[in-house]
């Protein structure tokens, strides 16, 4: 039996990767009790889930700014019918700076597709294309005032920052697959950070090595990978045993201190990257239809692809958690939506359904949850910012709607072509099997084989979970 | 003027520490302080501000509850079973569209109700501007005036200080007590890294005259390297860039270093806190006040004017796009960004919060933003806004001036003489072109050209078109003909140019301030400042006159004059300034001694060093908390004197180990039982580095240091030497040792961070400022430390300087000298062993597999390092990357 004291004895440079296979090897081990005692190790290593889970990993595809869902997944014909008419009921308006009455329809049309007959506009041809495949939800609600505390919402399930993200939970109850690569991977957009940078993807208040690791949204995707001309093969290797050997002895010094830990494994992830990072992001092992299928070489679709596949291989090799997201406020469509909408579709439609399509063709759909949404939907009247003229669409948006908006989900135990929820004739308000961010993450967690119960962290004396709301419950309508 | 109803003085003091802990009443709820606070948080919005009355429904006195609205009596006091609000909340009908209320806070109201709907006090008739917070929430904690707690009687013979006795008594409640001290070590390490960001052996010159813990405390307080590194906490606050941000262009800003310089000079004179604030704020006020300006008499008034000017730049670092994109937006956007730098750094409230809506939680209305950003408005006066480079403020003298003047009309002169030449040439050569031309065509081919482009007419622009040579003649042409005519013309303009700038060349130079100005305006002229409907610039609504929180006009004056007299500019700002630091205000004390104490212990007494209010978390230690402000006070708003009562607590010298007891009772250590271990921060590891390597330059101040792009996108030291299209050219200039200063001195580029700084956590300022560093452990900080080229010139060095100091002796010896040097301490066996195998190893392999040195940017190495410097280079890349180097006990 290899015990963690073992495993923290052992040298852990180059060498150390055997350790891992073998540990790999071995399958899951005994899951610990997550009672967050300040003494107890925290690793990656992979742990079984309380009772079974169909899901192994997810990659979320987060869409910041709010995705119009009226004009994208949620034909209202009702509001084309009151095109440029008083919207007859009360609006919830975020951004009062351009608030108008005036009802927008959707100036892009709308087709079913597959045999399930799912509902997509024009703009998303490529999505339409997985209909099938997937489950979306069209009653999603956080129901909070902006994008930070909706980012929030269903990152963290509290409106306030800092308390730890989806993926860290997901890692702490369930490690990684693969002890050579970051357990939690957040694939940045070369436009720039979500609204709330960083703490997309923070551990919050679980220990450090639960945290999100980027992969930059450029070459070099990880800085430093590579070790020197004068380190290489032998150099580095016994480089890394001594300095393993003085933290060892460092640590024995001052036991509990997890932080200190987190950064000893850390540099043994490190080592290991240099090479599994580097197979992992080796894109030219992909074939050219592959790549031509994200989109990989077309200017609009490049970068996007290029994540999309990046995640694929990272889930493939055991990676539990990818979060890709969309540059800051690429969704926030305040003004010019006419375009700018159209334009933030083209470059992540054909990449995203490729993405699912690509897993499908895997065999890895079935335990790989695929998330695409953003933190809000948009109003069905026009936002006039720029003072135009009655008539005049061109300059216009429309303003935040956390009351209701549409997201997908699809593999890891989501129904394939199912549309769940309704929002109400305007698309303004999810009435018809709201699901909120705790319902959401009770669901995912359920398919995790994780349960808010047992996935806890103690902290001043509590049990602190990622669901707050007892009333949360796992929208079983949802699964297959 | 908005009515200011008079509060007796004694109200916040009542109410006192007694009143923070809202909510933990056992018995019965009463609206002010239990109902209030949830129904202002999730009802409000629609039934009671700014005049919304969904369903006719006001909530905001328990009067109005029981009187109700159109769906009748909102509750019924006693029975909580006949009460609507119960009803519609318990079934999450309300707050419409959001989340439904927690079960507490239900209970709450629930119990509320039965037991009889109780109010503290009778409630106003009616609810004016006067009656919007309650006395509950004038009682918040950190809006009270700050008390002088006695402080509790010595106990444990460890004691040192008050801090001591108030940490212990809340220590035995716990059933906890100290640690012991570290041993003089660890502590000579911890203290030197706190106060001056360097290893101990950096900053302690002579080690004779440390005899006690109490000198080398005095000797580190003394050091100029303590400006530097409290200098970049308070940079972290102030938002301190070199340059603009807000869009990708992301300008440079050539003159703000001279802030930062203020900064680190005014923390190492230990210029006291108030007046260092009030600089900040208003120092060109204070300037005009004092009769100083640029041609003040004295240099030594010149300089005062030049430091107060200087000082505020404080106001002017928050991220500013106007240069690039000047619009109503930008420019508001830069307002209310500083006013955010405002808030945190001084009230360490969000008051920014209120921007658009009355703040959710705490007692700030929205009309308090906006009476706020009065004080600064005719400054930034958006109406008549100057950009970044309008708004640069000239240090020079009227005869620097004069004198710049006579120069300038002595070069003019020669740009004149110049032009006359030039044209001159162009009709010499337009001559020459037309008489090879046949004689009809010349005349109206030179009226063509002679005429001004837009006034030709089609057949003249035909005919030139026709004759290239001729149309394409002019000033910056010229050169092209010298070589058919065989002239020298253009040699003749360039030297006249350079003679030009030879004559400008003698200009006195210019010396620009990147400060915050008001330009002197009539009382009538002083632009106005509004309420904007939801925070939006182009929905202005009510005026408003400057004026400090509101919820503190009950005990003391909160309204700012909309003009000083005697000042030819508003005087807001010293007004203001003066409010602020008139050693009663309940924030400002509070909030800088929490700053201090964060960065002595890693947290601070409050956990949330920028939001004292509802959202952030409660102090740990509250009266420790105001002991330490009014202690600061009454010692003169020293700095140095507060660290030093921080530094000498038994408190802060505790060891830093963890035990099983003191985890389970008190994981986060908020009752500090112990110290905290705590990881360098990004510059100080920099810093730490370049001592340990021998290379540290300590030239101090001036204009920053470089950073550019690599071809591989890394951000690394060195002059950008990009073409105008954004590519690399691969020219390289070196440095010259500017690469090894201080972090502090590292050019702030928002859109190009340090690569280290970066991956160490170090603020971009892009938000548009830093108030508390996150401290994160991730692989690709250890990649840095393994991979990294940068580390890898850290090591080289290193190995250069041991083999100067102690290349000829024994592996072992070398072993302890690299410890020494690294850690400041002797290794033990073991560690001894196992170095001395790792550096024979090492130098071996380098024997048999040569290898170049290599180098971040610049040329390569052409030739192999010799074996045993790589060998010592390994060893110490080893240790610099190890956790005793990172960690601090």
């Amino acid at each position: 039996m290899l015990t963690r004291r073992h495993f923290l004895e052992r040298g852990y440079g180059l060498g150390g990767i055997a350790l891992a296979t073998l540990l790999q090897e071995q399958g899951l081990l005994a899951n610990p009790t997550l009672s967050g005692d300040a003494h107890q190790s925290y690793d990656n290593l992979p742990k079984a889930p309380p009772s079974f889970g169909k899901a192994k990993a997810m990659i979320s595809m987060f869409m910041q700014g709010g995705p119009s869902h009226i004009d994208l997944f949620d034909p209202k014909p009702e509001l084309n019918r009151l095109d440029g008419k008083d919207f007859p009921g009360e609006v919830k308006y975020d951004d009062a700076a351009g608030a108008s009455r005036e009802v927008m329809g959707c100036p892009w049309k709308f087709s079913k597709h597959g045999e399930s007959g799912m509902d997509f506009s024009e703009l998303v041809p490529n999505m339409a294309g997985i209909a099938d495949d997937i489950t979306m939800i069209r009653s999603m609600h956080t129901g909070v005032n902006n994008h930070g505390q909706s980012i929030n919402a269903l990152h963290n399930g509290s409106i306030l920052t800092g308390r730890p993200t989806l993926g860290s939970w997901v890692t702490y109850g369930l490690g990684s697959e693969n002890q050579n690569l970051p357990a939690y991977v957040a694939l940045t957009d070369p436009r720039g950070l979500p609204v709330l940078g960083v703490d997309n993807f923070t551990n919050g208040w679980l220990p450090s090595v639960y945290q999100g690791t980027v992969i930059r949204p450029k070459e070099p995707r990880i800085l430093n990978l590579d070790p020197p001309m004068s380190l290489k093969g032998a150099a580095q290797e016994r480089y890394l045993d001594f300095v393993g050997g003085l933290n060892r002895r460092h640590l024995e010094e001052r036991p509990g201190e997890t932080e200190l830990e987190a950064r000893i494994q850390s540099f043994e992830l490190a080592a290991r990257m240099q090479v599994a990072a580097k197979e992992a992001l080796d894109l030219s092992q992909e074939s050219e239809a592959t790549k031509a299928m994200y989109g990989i070489g077309v200017k609009e679709t490049d970068d996007f692809g290029t994540r999309c596949l990046i995640a694929r291989r990272l889930i493939e090799r055991g990676v539990r958690f990818v979060s890709i997201f969309t540059g800051n406020q690429t969704w926030d469509n305040h003004t010019s939506i006419l375009t700018s909408l159209p334009a933030a579709c083209v470059y992540v439609d054909k990449p995203a359904a490729a993405l699912v399509r690509d897993l499908k063709q895997r065999g890895l759909l079935d335990t790989t949850i695929v998330h695409w949404g953003g933190e809000m939907g948009r109003l069905p009247v026009i936002q006039n910012r720029a003072g135009a003229a009655k008539g005049d669409r061109k300059s216009v948006g429309r303003d935040h709607n956390t009351y209701g908006f549409s997201m997908w989900v699809a593999g890891g135990g989501f129904k394939g072509g199912h549309t769940h929820g309704a929002t109400d004739e305007f698309g303004h308000k999810a009435v018809e099997n709201v699901v909120n961010h705790f319902d959401y993450h009770a669901t995912l967690l359920h398919l995790f084989g994780l349960d808010p119960k047992s996935l806890v962290y103690k902290r001043n004396g509590t049990d602190q979970s990622l669901i707050t709301d007892p009333t949360a419950r796992v929208v079983r309508e949802l699964l297959a | 003027m908005k009515p200011r109803t008079a509060r007796l003085a004694s109200l916040g003091i009542t109410v006192g520490f007694a009143a923070f802990p809202a909510g933990f009443a056992t018995a019965a709820p009463v609206f002010e302080k239990d109902v209030r606070p949830i129904l202002k948080a999730h009802c409000f919005h629609c039934h009671g501000e700014d005049g919304e009355k969904k369903g006719d429904l006001d909530v905001r006195l328990a009067r109005f509850l029981v009187k109700g609205g159109k769906s009748g009596p909102a509750l019924v006091a006693g029975k909580p079973a006949e009460s609507h609000l119960l009803e519609v909340l318990k079934s999450g009908e309300m707050p419409k569209e959001k989340p439904k209320l927690s079960d507490q806070d239900i209970a709450t109201i629930e119990q509320w109700i039965l037991a009889g709907a109780p109010t503290a006090r009778p409630e106003p008739e009616t609810l004016g501007p006067e009656h919007q917070f309650t006395e509950e929430e004038r009682g918040w904690w950190s809006l009270q005036p700050i008390q002088r707690p006695e402080v509790p009687a010595k106990k444990d013979p460890r004691e040192q200080n008050p801090i001591d006795a108030f940490v212990r008594v809340e220590l035995e409640k716990q059933g906890l007590s100290f640690s012991d001290e570290a041993d003089p070590a660890t502590l000579a390490r911890r203290l030197a890294f706190d106060l001056t960001g360097l290893p101990p052996g950096a900053v302690i010159g002579d080690e004779d005259s440390i005899t006690d813990y109490g000198s080398l405390l005095t000797e580190l307080l003394a050091s100029p390297h303590y400006g530097e590194r409290w200098g970049r906490h308070w940079l972290d606050v102030a938002g301190y860039a070199d340059s603009e941000g807000f869009n990708e262009k992301d300008t440079e800003r050539p003159h703000a270093w001279k802030y930062r310089d203020y900064v680190i000079a005014a923390l190492n004179r230990d210029k006291p806190y108030h007046e260092f604030v009030r600089e900040q704020l208003a120092g060109d006020e204070i300037a005009a006040k004092l009769g100083l300006n640029a041609d003040s008499p004295t240099d030594e008034d010149k300089a005062r004017y030049a430091e107060l000017i200087t000082a505020t730049g404080f106001l002017r670092m928050a991220p500013d796009g106007t240069q690039t994109e000047n619009t109503l937006l930008s420019r508001n956007a830069n307002i209310v960004d500083t006013m955010k730098i405002v808030s945190n750094a001084f009230y360490g409230m969000t008051i920014h919060c209120a921007e658009c809506h009355d703040h959710r939680y705490d007692p700030i209305t929205q009309r308090d933003y906006y009476e706020l950003r009065a004080v600064f408005e005719p400054g930034f006066n958006p109406a008549a806004w100057r950009n970044p480079a309008q708004r640069l403020v000239s240090l020079q003298t009227k005869e620097q001036k004069a004198a710049a003047a006579a120069v300038e009309a002595e070069a003019k002169k020669i740009d004149d003489a110049r032009l006359a030449k030039q044209e001159e040439f162009i009709t010499e050569v337009l001559e020459k072109e037309l008489a090879k031309r046949d004689e009809a065509v010349r005349e109206p081919l030179r009226k063509a050209f002679r005429t001004v482009a837009k006034d030709r007419t089609p057949e003249q622009l035909a005919l030139l078109k026709q004759h290239p040579t001729v149309e394409k003649l002019n000033a910056g042409s010229l050169y092209l003909y010298d070589t058919t005519y065989k002239t020298k013309h253009a040699d003749t303009l360039k030297k006249m140019t350079e003679e030009a700038a030879a004559v400008r060349a003698k200009k006195p130079k210019e010396e620009l301030v990147h400060a915050f100005g008001e330009l002197p305006a009539k009382p009538e002229a002083i632009p106005a400042t509004f309420l904007f409907f939801r925070g939006n610039p182009e929905s202005p609504k009510d005026k408003v006159s400057p004026s400090d929180l509101d919820v503190l006009s009950g005990w003391r004056e909160a309204a700012i004059p909309a003009k000083l007299a005697e000042l030819p500019t508003s005087g807001r700002r010293l007004a203001f300034a003066e409010m602020l630091t008139d050693g009663k205000h309940p924030l400002l004390a509070r909030v800088i001694v929490n700053r201090v104490w964060m960065h002595h212990f890693g947290t601070g007494l409050v956990k949330t060093p920028a939001d004292f209010g509802h959202l952030g978390e409660k102090p740990s230690h509250p009266e420790l908390l105001d002991w330490l402000a009014s202690e600061f006070m009454a010692k003169g708003w020293s700095l140095k004197e507060l660290h030093r009562l921080i530094l000498s607590s038994h408190t802060w010298r505790q060891k830093s180990d963890r035990d099983a007891e003191r985890d389970r009772i008190d994981p986060d250590n908020r009752y500090l039982s112990r110290q905290n271990k705590r990881r360098l921060e990004a510059e100080v590891l920099r810093d730490a580095l370049l001592v340990v390597s021998g290379k540290l330059n300590p030239k101090a101040g001036g204009t920053p240091v470089p950073v550019m792009l690599t071809e591989e996108g890394q951000v690394v030291l060195g002059v950008d030497t990009m073409d105008t299209a954004g590519r690399q050219t691969g020219k390289y200039i070196p440095l010259n040792g500017e690469e090894f200063r201080r972090s502090v001195y590292v050019q702030i580029r928002r859109s190009r961070p340090l690569e280290m700084f970066a991956t160490f956590d170090a603020p971009d300022m892009t938000t548009p400022n830093c108030e508390v560093r996150p401290v994160t452990t991730v692989s690709p900080q250890s990649l840095l430390l393994m991979n990294n080229l940068g580390m890898r010139e850290f090591a080289q060095h290193f190995g250069e300087r041991m083999m100067k100091e102690c290349g000829d002796a024994s592996v072992e010896e070398q072993v302890r000298h690299a410890w020494r040097l690294v850690y400041g301490r002797e290794p033990v066996t073991e560690e001894a062993e196992a170095a001395a195998a790792f550096l024979t190893m090492q130098t071996a392999h380098y024997t048999v597999e040569p290898a170049k040195f290599e180098k971040s940017a610049g040329p390569a190495e052409a030739n192999p390092a010799p074996a045993r410097v790589m060998g010592l280079a390994a060893l110490g890349h080893a240790l610099m990357s190890a956790n005793e180097f990172l960690y601090l006990d």
